[in-house]
């Protein structure tokens, strides 16, 4: 190897959000920090340990299956599959066309259905999803956003009352977050095919709904995930992610809502990046942030509604197309400090990411490796085993300090539905896209098999990845969707939609009005167009 | 001095993963290119007909969740269709297998991720060339 180049020369002493570092912390980094306030007990005020007392020595985290592919009923084969082998918490992934709203035979479908989740276009899809088991007894965590998430949580409350299982029963999550859970940009996605106000009062109805009903059901109102996968940096992720929430939850107060009620069920999917102490001090400063901010602004008291509590996915844009396999390495950097962080779930992201859609063999290695840190290392031994590291609080303080301040700067704006609104969180996230490139043309960032220490294309392997039927699953949901509709009496299904409408218009929370829609046998795609129609809205 | 060249940069379909098709408009704009990206969500008789309307040098369309086949076949014969032989770029996350496919349908060049500025630039000028070939 020929790699003789003095490193320090290359180092760039500061964090990725910029946080300079110094190259010694001792006791003056902490000057003015107090244990008891800043810290507390894991479980306690202000969480900073941790949200739970005994943390993974009483219960490791969630290591959660992601599933989702195809049809329902293939879905279902595969839950029940591991279900038998001892899961029971699955993360069920919905492909594009359900992610908007569309049903699987709708022209703009064309090659998406069942690709990247499951389809689900009518209520017995939901139903065939929990074929073998009741929603009491398995528990899904659905990616879905609204204004499909009144739908799916309207599809679940009816396959409730199907099985007989009481609403208070009920177990699972609704993703619901109302902005980020389209990756990429969110402006576009969320004002495209629905008005963003429609979505804001779905999104509210949905927890109105879930917080008087099914109060073992979460609601999980922030992707923060596919918002740093934008490329934002770790600041900007907190900030951006907590300023939604809290924004959410302010219009959830307005609606009436108690705030020592609905925040309970309340959680944030987080991604764990590559800036290892700098992702263990976002994290346990969100939490820290979190707290403060129910106690001291939204003026909740109950500690469960001031504790932050997260899912984690190791961070799909940290990892490389060049020499794959190194991307293990990075995953399982990321899983220790979601770990050191505190995590209540972790996911892995696959090597192959950057070639297709992952196979069960680069599933199963991601599984495998945090096997290996949660039962090989020793991690998981003492709770917050950081703390008090002089670096590590010190990081802690300045991350807080910055995403307070970035949350100030987005509060002044009117909240971040403003600051998307106007093109403003659009702006920010671009900056950070050309940035990001420009750091790694620069070679300011390094990143390994990119823009150093890379080998000639000739002597990459080639990866095996997941193949999809694409076109077989579209064909099949578009018969099965024509014999379903052929089927039903059209006069019920009439009324059902009628009642969306008048619904709509008359404010009342569309979830139950969207079960008996689905009763009567109208498909997702019809009851959003029906919800399109009643705001005097068209896209097409 | 030529004319600056035309780039029109679209992502088709449901897809919305834009982070890599809006850093490559930037990149391709800080080196003179002159760049109109369409966004997300286009039909691929949306993106032949702002080709013509901007009159273009090449277009680019980008992939990440699975739909590039699907997608890229209706792109190509609706091009064929339209008379139109603009050389077309394929970026995203692309199987090895797919990608091999994509050329042999005619596709000029496929960009895949970890790519610096220099490589993009390189790609882009050397499917310019293949303009009306």
């Amino acid at each position: 190897m020929t790699e003789t180049v003095r490193d320090s020369e290359q180092q760039v002493f500061e964090t990725n959000s910029g946080i300079p570092v110094e190259e010694l912390y001792d006791a003056h980094a902490l000057q003015g920090f107090d244990p008891e306030r800043d810290l507390g007990a894991p479980g306690e005020f202000p969480f900073t340990r941790g949200p739970y007392a005994g943390m993974y020595r009483r219960r490791i985290w969630t290591r959660r299956f992601q599933v989702g592919f195809g049809s329902p009923q293939e879905s279902n084969e595969r839950i029940r599959y591991l279900y038998e082998n001892g899961a029971n918490g699955f993360v069920i992934t919905i492909d594009l066309p359900t992610s908007y709203g569309f049903d699987s035979d709708d022209p703009i479908a064309e090659g998406e259905v069942g690709v990247t989740g499951v389809t689900l276009s009518t209520l017995e899809d939901m139903s065939a999803l929990y074929e073998g088991f009741g929603p009491d007894r398995v528990s899904y965590a659905l990616s879905i956003r609204p204004p499909v998430s009144s739908v799916t949580l309207a599809m679940l409350a009816c396959v409730a009352e199907d099985k007989g299982v009481p609403f208070k029963d009920v177990i699972g999550t609704q993703q619901n977050d109302p902005f980020y859970q389209m990756s990429g940009g969110p402006l576009q996605t969320i004002t495209q095919f629905f008005p963003l106000d429609g979505t804001l009062r779905l999104c509210i109805d949905n927890i109105e709904f879930i917080s008087k009903h099914m109060p073992r059901l979460n609601w999980m109102v922030t992707n923060g995930y596919n918002l740093r996968e934008t490329g934002v940096n770790a600041v900007e992720d907190g900030a951006f992610t907590l300023a939604h929430a809290f924004d959410i939850f302010r219009m959830a107060r307005a609606r009436g809502l108690d705030v020592n009620e609905f925040p309970r069920r309340a959680s944030f999917f987080l991604s764990a990046s590559m800036d290892f102490f700098e992702e263990i001090a976002k994290f346990r400063a969100m939490r820290r942030l979190y707290a403060r901010t129910m106690r001291d602004e939204l003026g909740a008291t109950d500690p469960a509604c001031l504790r932050l509590r997260f899912s984690v996915q190791t961070a799909g844009n940290t990892l490389t197309t060049q020499q794959p396999e190194v991307n293990i390495v990075r995953a399982g950097i990321e899983a220790m400090a979601a770990v050191f962080g505190g995590a209540q779930s972790i996911h892995l992201c696959s090597y192959d990411e950057g070639h297709g859609l992952p196979t069960e063999e680069s599933s199963r290695i991601a599984l495998r490796t945090q096997q290996v840190v949660a039962y090989e290392t020793g991690v998981t031994r003492t709770i917050d085993p950081l703390a008090g590291s002089y670096y590590v609080e010190h990081l802690t303080n300045r991350l807080e300090q910055a995403i307070q301040t970035k949350i100030r700067e987005i509060d002044q704006m009117g909240g971040m539905a403003s600051a998307i609104r106007d093109g403003w969180l659009e702006q920010q996230i671009n900056a950070a896209r050309y940035r990001n490139q420009r750091e790694l043309d620069s070679g300011r960032r390094t990143l390994v098999g990119v823009n150093r220490f890379t080998i000639p294309a000739s002597e990459e392997k080639p990866v095996r990845v997941h193949r999809i039927r694409a076109d077989e699953w579209g064909a099949r949901r578009g018969d099965y969707l024509r014999n379903y509709r052929m089927h039903r009496d059209a006069d019920r299904w009439n009324a059902g939609l009628s009642r969306v409408e008048e619904g709509w218009k008359a404010n009342e929370n569309m979830v139950p009005v969207i079960m008996n829609a689905l009763r009567c046998q109208a498909t997702m795609g019809e009851i959003h167009e029906a919800m399109r129609r009643a705001q005097g809205w068209r896209f097409r | 001095m030529n004319s600056p060249k035309r780039i029109l940069l679209a992502k088709m379909g449901l897809d919305c993963h834009d982070t890599g098709i809006i850093t490559v408009a930037q990149q391709l704009r800080e080196n003179g290119f002159e760049v109109i990206y369409l966004g997300l969500h286009n039909s691929a008789q949306q993106v032949i007909k702002a080709a013509m309307e901007e009159d273009v040098d090449l277009v680019g369309v980008s992939f990440l969740s699975g739909q590039h086949m699907a997608q890229m076949c209706n792109l190509l014969e609706a091009m064929r269709e339209a008379g139109m032989r603009l050389p077309v770029i394929c970026g995203g996350v692309i199987p090895d297998d797919d990608a091999a496919e994509l050329r042999g349908m005619g596709v000029a060049e496929v960009i895949r991720p970890g790519c610096l500025t220099a490589d993009i630039l390189r790609i882009v000028s050397s499917a310019l060339e293949m303009r009306r070939e």
